[in-house]
């Protein structure tokens, strides 16, 4: 099982004027297991700061993010990012567009039978089967996005990290394709680093939630979720333990407000 | 086209489409009827003034007929084109490498930039007595002119569009680990493919003036000479039988390259609605 650790990260930027602002101060968490972490916290406390970090993106001005053990320089084939603005290239079909995803990572642009099989294995487990020769502005937001998460579980990621992946969709899309990243997650067995400003959705998801406090970013609390996965086999929103958690998390998020 | 169900207070229920609701929805229809009202104009007008200011359409119609028997038309048409054609050709070549490379490597800009915003600036016809001292009156002038009616906004277009590839698509095959060279394959030629097309389409209507002020001003050949000559001996009715073959070729390109876009660049179309 993989191992993700910050350690110690800083990161600030400039701002138009001039002065640094602190983005993520002496940040540190580990991570890894096959479990389900989700960061929370209000807009400009540095989450995500701290994803492309992890992506290896963007270096850390001080500190480190380390996988396994070993510090992280740049992008690592271990890994997969889910992005909010999926950003799938408008020019290559649904299925080139998650071939995409083997290619990068192996670096080679002919896939091997068995390589374009598990493409379309991955397409049929996000529920695209058959729109393959689709281009991506054929297909509305939710389905673009599951082409974003079939691109991703293709590379069969140790670690999957996701952006507000479903921040930009409509509340019924967004409820399915929560219960779809659950299902999908307890197939794949990756460690799920995810990033939301949606209490509801950080907790009905997670087994951790780490709310941040804002400028400078940095942990405020730490929750468990002990409610049993799959959380979509019952009505987990409903449970007492929900309300519960929901009570705490936004107590302390509504101090940084 | 829907009805609206109007649910505004005070607004009646509308019955039935309007008239031009009907036309416009036939565009076949609307493009005939615009042809019947422009010559129906031109024969109003031409009725009104001299022949020698404005023929009537059927002594332009009974001209073109004329010059294309003679052959003299069709001749000039190909002493037109086959210049154009080469000049295009190599601008468009020229114009799309040049303006990938300088895209892709900045530095390489950097140098060339300000020497192609300076000749791009001047104007075109002012190279003209300067291609005759170096080329000679003849079609190697011509084809020069047309290279550089071309060429500049064929570069400049190109360059612009792999200056400007999606910034937020190049860092998603970063994240997906894709290095330099394949994030060129991948996000930045792709992108660049519209303005190829965008830069096209500019390149052609100039390559078109390009040989006609060419022709017309200096070597006196092919569809440009037939302006001149028959401008000046205001032969009006004669003079429509060019104009009509240039307006028939620009068409006609830019169909082409319209046809050429829609074939290379699919996902530009067919949006779901």
């Amino acid at each position: 099982m993989p191992e993700l650790e910050f350690v110690n990260l800083r990161k600030s930027y400039r701002s138009p004027s001039g002065e640094d602002l602190l983005a993520l101060a002496d940040f540190s968490i580990k991570l890894g297991g096959g479990r389900f972490v989700t960061v929370v916290g209000p807009s400009g406390c540095g989450k995500t700061t701290l994803l492309r970090m992890a992506a290896g993106l963007i270096p850390a001005d001080h500190g480190e993010v380390r996988l396994d053990g070993a510090a992280l320089t740049g992008p690592s084939p271990r890994m997969s990012m889910v992005f909010q603005a999926i950003g799938l290239m408008p020019w290559k079909t649904i299925e080139a567009n998650v071939a995409l995803g083997i290619q990068l990572q192996v670096h080679r642009p002919k896939l091997t039978a068995a390589e374009m099989d598990r493409v379309h294995a991955t397409l049929a487990l996000v529920g695209l089967k058959g729109f393959e020769r689709y281009y991506p502005h054929q297909l509305s937001g939710g389905m673009q996005q599951r082409v974003g998460l079939a691109r991703a579980l293709v590379r069969q990621p140790e670690i999957l990290l996701m952006d507000e992946p479903f921040g930009a969709l409509d509340a019924q899309t967004r409820a399915v394709l929560q219960d779809e990243l659950l299902s999908l997650w307890g197939r794949v067995n990756s460690t799920v680093l995810f990033i939301t400003h949606d209490l509801d959705e950080a907790i009905y998801l997670s087994d951790t939630v780490v709310i941040m406090g804002r400028r400078p970013g940095r942990i405020k609390l730490v929750l468990e979720v002990k409610l049993p996965q799959p959380r979509y086999s019952y009505d987990a929103r409903a449970e007492a333990e929900f309300a519960r958690l929901r009570s705490i998390a936004w107590q302390s998020i509504k101090e940084e407000l | 086209m829907t009805d609206t169900t109007n649910l505004l207070p005070g607004t009646p229920p509308k019955n039935g489409k309007s008239i031009a609701a009907a036309i416009g929805g036939n565009q076949y229809l609307l493009g005939t009827l615009s042809v019947i009202v422009f010559l129906a104009i031109w024969q109003v007008v031409s009725m009104n003034v001299p022949p020698i200011i404005l023929p009537a359409p059927a002594a332009v119609f009974t001209a073109f007929i004329g010059l294309t028997a003679t052959g003299e038309l069709v001749r000039a048409t190909l002493q037109t084109i086959w210049p154009f054609a080469v000049g295009l050709v190599v601008a468009f070549v020229v114009g799309t490498v040049l303006g990938l490379v300088l895209g892709i490597f900045r530095p390489a800009a950097r140098v060339l930039d300000p020497y192609i915003f300076v000749f791009w600036s001047i104007p075109n016809i002012a190279w003209l007595p300067l291609f005759i001292a170096w080329f000679g009156v003849g079609n190697l002038t011509l084809i020069v002119f047309v290279f550089v009616s071309a060429v500049f906004p064929q570069l400049l277009t190109v360059e612009s569009g792999a200056k400007e590839a999606d910034s937020f698509l190049v860092e998603v095959a970063r994240s997906l680990g894709g290095t330099k060279r394949e994030i060129l394959h991948i996000v930045v030629l792709p992108s660049a493919l519209p303005y190829i097309f965008a830069g096209l389409r500019i390149a052609v209507g100039r390559a078109l003036v390009g040989i006609i002020v060419g022709q017309l001003l200096i070597v006196a050949t092919g569809i440009g000479y037939m302006f001149q000559f028959y401008g000046e001996t205001l032969s009006l009715a004669k003079y429509f039988a060019p104009l009509i073959v240039i307006a028939a070729l620009a068409v006609l390109l830019n169909r082409g390259v319209n046809w050429a876009e829609r074939a290379l660049i699919p996902w530009k179309q067919h949006a779901f609605v």
